[in-house]
C-alpha cells in the first residue's frame, strides 16, 4: 500500500507505528514536501493479514519496532517446556552462546534452550558456552 | 496525479522487499539441495507420512543424504514415526541443527515441538476469524523453517504434505516449479477421486508429477507370508501418471511408526521390497 499527498502529488513518508491496540495499528505518514500528517488505522483483519505474512511493520529506522517483531513466531507457541526451576542451580549463558540461540526462530528458542540446560546439567556444567553446544550438537549426531 | 507504480518503494514499510528478502533465504537455505519432493495426496488417512518416511528410509540405506520437511503442521506425525519426538534443537553457528533418525535422516516436525496434547496455535490480532489468515501464516511458517534450519547438503529433501488437493497446489507454488510430486493413493475409488483431482490441478502447473504409489494394496498375512486383498477390487480409472508402485499393509510395519523403529528389520519383507523398488524408481524419475 502506497499514499500520496494530492496537492504536492508526492508519495508519503511512514513515520511511526504504535503497537497494536485491540488488534488495530496507528500507522502515521507524512509527505516530505508539505509536512502533512495522516495515520492509517488498521481493523484486525488487516493488521492479522500483514503479520501473516511474517514481515515487519515500521519504518526502517525503528529499531524498537525491530526488536519486537523480528520473528513472527516468538509468540506462537505457548511456553511448552518451563526453564528450570525450583531447587536447581540456575545455569548461566555466555555472550557467544547467547548470540548463536539469538539466531534461531523464536519458536524454537525456549525449548532449545531447555533441553541445551538440561545437557548442560547432564554433563556437569553450569554454564552454557559454544563448547557445550558443539558438544550437544556432537551427541546427537548432528 | 501519480498511480502506484509511478511510485517507487512504498514509503518505508518495505514488505514486499520484505517478502522478497524471505523467498531469497529460503533460496539461499535449500541452495546445498539437489531435488526437492513433495509427497502428497489431496486424500488424507492413506499413509503419506508412512511412506514418506520410509521411502526416505529405502534411499537413506542407498547411501544418500536425506532429510524429511513435515509439514503437516496442525497433524505433526513425522516426530513420532521418526523416533525424534522431544528431540534438542541446537544452534549452529548461524542456523538450527536438525534432529536425526537413528540411520541418519534429517527431520523437522512441529511434533517434535509441540506435545500431542497441544494443538498448534498462533497469536492473532483477529481472534475467532482464523479461515481469513491461517493458510497465510503457515505458510510464513514454512519459509522461516527453511530458512532458519541447516539443510546443508542433501540429495533429496522430502515434504510431507497435509491433506486437501487445493493445498497441494499452493504448497508446488510456494515451492516452486523446481519441486516435483509423489502422490499416494489406496485402491479404494473415493481415495482415487481425491488424488484424480490433485492430479488435474498439479497439472495445470509447472511442477513435475514423478507418479503415484498405491499404497494398502493388499494386506500381508504373516502367517501364511502371502498377500491378500484388503480393498474390493474393481476397475479403476487411470490417474493419468505413473504407478510407481504398490506397498502391502503390514501391521508391523504400523507398529514400527508408531515406535519410531526404522523400516531396516523389515527389509526383507514384501513391503520392504515394494518401497525400495519405488525408491530405485523415484530416483530413476529424478
Amino acid at each position: 500500500m502506497k499514499f500520496l499527498c494530492v496537492p504536492c502529488d508526492t508519495p508519503m513518508k511512514l513515520q511511526t507505528v504504535a503497537p497494536p491496540d485491540r488488534g488495530s495499528l496507528s500507522i502515521v505518514y507524512a509527505c516530505p514536501e508539505c509536512g502533512y500528517e495522516m495515520a492509517m488505522l488498521t481493523n484486525a483483519y488487516e493488521t492479522q493479514a500483514v503479520q501473516s505474512l511474517g514481515v515487519r511493520i515500521g519504518p526502517e529506522s525503528d529499531t524498537k519496532a525491530s526488536d519486537a517483531s523480528a520473528c513472527p513466531f516468538a509468540e506462537m507457541i505457548p511456553a511448552i517446556e518451563g526453564s528450570a526451576v525450583g531447587a536447581e542451580t540456575p545455569i548461566r549463558w555466555t555472550a557467544a552462546a547467547e548470540a548463536r540461540l539469538a539466531n534461531i526462530p523464536g519458536f524454537v528458542r525456549p525449548m532449545a534452550r531447555t533441553g541445551i540446560e538440561r545437557f548442560a546439567r547432564e554433563h556437569g556444567a553450569l554454564e552454557v558456552d559454544e563448547q557445550i553446544l558443539d558438544a550437544a550438537r556432537e551427541f546427537f549426531g548432528m | 496525479m501519480k498511480g502506484y507504480h509511478d511510485i517507487v518503494g512504498d514509503g518505508g514499510s518495505r514488505i514486499l522487499e520484505q517478502v522478497a528478502e524471505q523467498r531469497t533465504r529460503i533460496t539461499d537455505g535449500l541452495a546445498g539441495v539437489r531435488h526437492l519432493v513433495a509427497v502428497g495426496s489431496g486424500k488424507g488417512g492413506v499413509g503419506k507420512s508412512t511412506l514418506t518416511l520410509h521411502l526416505a528410509g529405502a534411499l537413506r540405506a542407498r547411501g544418500l543424504r536425506i532429510a524429511i520437511l513435515d509439514a503437516d503442521f496442525n497433524g505433526p506425525s513425522q516426530a513420532r514415526m521418526a523416533g525424534v519426538e522431544g528431540a534438542l534443537f541446537v544452534p549452529g553457528t548461524h542456523k538450527v541443527s536438525l534432529p536425526r533418525t537413528r540411520d541418519g535422516i534429517a527431520v523437522f516436525s512441529m511434533g517434535a515441538l509441540i506435545p500431542e496434547s497441544q494443538a498448534l496455535e498462533f497469536e492473532s490480532a483477529a481472534h475467532g476469524e482464523s479461515h481469513t489468515w491461517r493458510a497465510t501464516r503457515e505458510f510464513a511458517l514454512l519459509g522461516e523453517i527453511l530458512a532458519s534450519f541447516d539443510w546443508g547438503a542433501l540429495d533429496l529433501l522430502m515434504f510431507d504434505l497435509p491433506p486437501g488437493a487445493e493445498r497441494t497446489v499452493q504448497y508446488a507454488e510456494f515451492l516452486g516449479p523446481g519441486t516435483s510430486f509423489l502422490l499416494v493413493t489406496i485402491p479404494s475409488e473415493v481415495a482415487r477421486g481425491v488424488v484424480t483431482r490433485s492430479v488435474a490441478a498439479l497439472s495445470k502447473g509447472p511442477n513435475r508429477l514423478l507418479g503415484y504409489v498405491e499404497n494398502m494394496s493388499g494386506y500381508y498375512c504373516r502367517d501364511c507370508n502371502a498377500v491378500k486383498p484388503l480393498f474390493v477390487s474393481s476397475e479403476s480409472a487411470a490417474l493419468g501418471i505413473p504407478c510407481l508402485g504398490t506397498v502391502p499393509f503390514d501391521p508391523e510395519l504400523a507398529r514400527h511408526c508408531d515406535l519410531g523403529i526404522p523400516l531396516t528389520a523389515l527389509r526383507e519383507t514384501p513391503v520392504g521390497r515394494a518401497l525400495d523398488l519405488i525408491a530405485q524408481r523415484l530416483l530413476d524419475g529424478l
